[in-house]
């Protein structure tokens, strides 16, 4: 049997902990993790940016809070917990991990540093810190938006990458091949910044660094006392070259040697520590090359969107339970993830349009290893293609004996699908 | 003529819960199984109870809510529920008969949950997920288990759950403790104008 892993924290106060699950209003977890929490027997507060319509009547199970302002949110949670015990408080993305640690920080609950997951949203610093630490990245510059392109673009080395600080799932990343596609990626880099959605997300400064060949994987791991536990490594099977970096299958377990496994969970490790990152969810990009490894995000947070749901674990925990364990201070056994091969397919948008229409579920579902389909988008939203969308439409899950298998399930079942869409452009 | 082939969508809840949405009616009505021993005589509950794990049946509609016991993947169980669905369909009989009227008790208490969890959703529930567009539907009280149907902006919301479990639970909880619990059979793969919509990665 597996040797139990300590938790760090200290255990629950009372009997039935409370947990302050922080969940913005468009997240794709919710459902996981508040069905998580009620598995593990936890009172639950769920708090949000915008209020439910509940919450007077429910004022211990539901609070509205600044998410925009962490310090603020924290002083409105030392408000709520004057009257109610918080044993726990957890963010689910790369804003609330933030808003988390300073409600933590406040209460006294312990937990990564403000700066450290504030490191681990900002794309600069976090790279700035791993370099410092001697982790290998790609050569990076910031640059200000309102800065001269065209000198910038003599600089350059090519090909390299245009990176915003603050978005996720990929959006504004652009890869450019000499100088006129670095301006235009700039120019488009700069359009997508002043999209009202992007407000306080570091608008008038980005990235530009060196693109790094080889295979990219996903690592999902849980820091527990310091220590990295890694639950899976992913494969990126379809090509990842740009122009731009709309992820589409994810599947484990890497077919990368088990040496590159290692030097890539090492990597990790050594991320998570140079952030200052001592528990909780990890998510790290990385790539391998003849070079070796080289870290190219990290996130302190769980795998993104809906694909949480790809990983099973021993006794049938989910990712979700593992999350709500280490932060409660449960009783944790090391995680063992199920031995067959499975992957996730974030369904590339199809195209800008208006979705009507998402024919050929019952099929795609009856290629042989689908395992489910989801279709998230729903009819009369607006389908935006990366670089400027960050939503997929849905996902594709799947398991087989070998992650090759689960691959081409995942492809046959995706050609099943037609999204169909008014003001269709391809 | 044969009928086209039966299209099922499923919808897991979480790993106990899932929603199977077939492409035609199954039930004209509300049908809450429990045990073996409630579905004899509707083959589809039959059949779904041939399937090892599964502890519980709801058919509303167009709407099978299949609930297990067993850690077994819904994308592994999913597919001999849809096996399952198909065949009765197929047989040329009801699929879910009727529920023999209930007797002495159960009845009586039931029907008392029933107007009282309708006379709270209409006094507190609904004026509540109304100011979000909202609106839930009690669609039947069945052995104390209140099934209820999401309409409106909740149908699809990205935080239909924590209305669910963190609002109406907690306020049926609260007013009438003698709910023993709520399953929605909400089709909100079908919402098309979710209050909050799911966006970020």
């Amino acid at each position: 049997m597996p040797p139990a892993i300590t938790p760090t924290s200290p255990p629950p106060r009372s009997s039935l902990p409370r947990l302050l699950l922080l969940l913005p209003t468009a997240t794709y977890r919710t459902t996981a993790f508040v069905e998580a929490a009620r598995r593990l027997g936890v009172d639950l507060t769920v708090a949000s940016e915008q209020s439910s319509t509940f919450e007077g009547a429910r004022p211990d199970a539901l609070l509205t809070l600044d998410f925009a302002h962490p310090d603020h949110a924290a002083e409105q949670t030392r408000t709520f917990a004057a009257r109610r015990q918080v044993n726990a408080v957890l963010g689910v993305d790369d804003d609330t991990v933030v808003i988390g640690a300073a409600i933590g920080a406040a209460l006294g609950l312990g937990g990564n540093a403000v700066a450290s997951v504030e490191a681990a949203r900002d794309k600069h610093r976090q790279r700035e810190l791993l370099a410092r630490h001697g982790v290998p990245v790609p050569r990076f510059q910031l640059h200000r938006l309102d800065a001269d392109l065209e000198g910038i673009a003599r600089a350059q080395a090519y090909p390299c990458v245009v990176k915003p600080l603050r978005l996720s799932a990929s959006r504004g990343v652009i890869r450019a091949n000499d100088g006129r596609e670095l301006t235009a990626a700039i120019r488009r880099l700069a359009a997508i910044l002043s999209q009202p959605d992007t407000a306080g997300c570091a608008t008038d400064v980005f990235l530009v660094e060196e693109y790094v060949p080889g295979a990219e994987v996903a690592l999902e791991g849980l820091l527990v006392g310091g220590a990295l536990h890694v639950l899976a490594l992913f494969d990126k099977p379809d090509p990842l070259d740009g122009p731009f970096f709309e992820e589409t299958i994810y599947a484990t377990p890497s077919r990368l040697p088990e040496t590159a496994q290692r030097v890539l969970a090492d990597t990790a490790a050594r991320a998570a520590q140079a952030i200052g990152l001592t528990r909780g969810p990890l998510h790290a990009e990385l790539r391998w090359n003849d070079r070796g490894a080289w870290l190219i995000e990290l996130a302190a947070r769980p795998i993104g969107g809906r694909c949480s749901a790809a990983l099973r674990f021993q006794d049938g925990a989910t990712l979700e339970e593992l999350v709500l364990r280490e932060a409660l201070g449960m009783a944790l056994a090391r995680p063992v993830r199920e031995t067959a091969a499975a992957g996730v397919m974030m369904i590339p948008v199809p195209g800008a349009g208006i979705l009507r229409e998402v024919r050929g579920v019952a099929e795609a579902r009856a290629v042989p290893g689908v395992e489910d389909v989801i279709i998230t988008a729903h009819r009369g939203q607006e389908l935006v293609p990366w670089p400027e969308g960050s939503r997929y439409p849905g996902f594709i899950f799947a398991r087989g004996a070998e992650p090759e298998d689960v691959v081409a399930a995942l492809h046959t079942a995706h050609r099943r699908l037609t999204f169909v869409r008014d003001r269709q452009t391809d | 003529m044969a009928s086209p082939e039966v299209r099922i969508t499923a919808e897991p809840v979480d790993e106990q819960r899932c929603k199977f949405l077939v492409d035609r009616p199954v039930y004209q009505g509300v049908r809450r199984f429990t045990s073996r021993a409630e579905a004899q005589g509707s083959p589809l509950a039959e059949a779904l109870y041939a399937i090892p794990g599964v502890s519980e049946i709801i058919v509303s509609a167009s709407l099978v809510t299949v609930v297990k016991d067993t850690a077994e993947p819904w994308q592994v169980v999913g597919k001999s529920v849809g096996a399952a669905i198909r065949q009765a369909l197929a047989g040329g009989t009801a699929a879910v008969v009727d529920k023999g009227p209930a007797t002495g008790a159960a009845r009586q208490t039931d029907d008392e949950l029933y107007e009282r969890v309708n006379d709270l959703f209409e006094q507190q529930v609904n004026p509540m997920v109304a100011r979000h567009g909202g609106r839930v539907e009690l669609i039947d009280v069945q052995d104390a288990i209140v099934l209820l149907r999401m309409g409106g902006g909740c149908q699809g919301c990205g935080m239909a759950s924590v209305t669910l479990r963190q609002g109406i639970e907690g306020v049926l909880t609260e007013h009438i403790p003698e709910v023993k619990g709520i399953v929605d059979i909400t089709d909100h793969a079908s919402g098309d104008n979710p209050y909050f919509a799911s966006a970020k990665k």
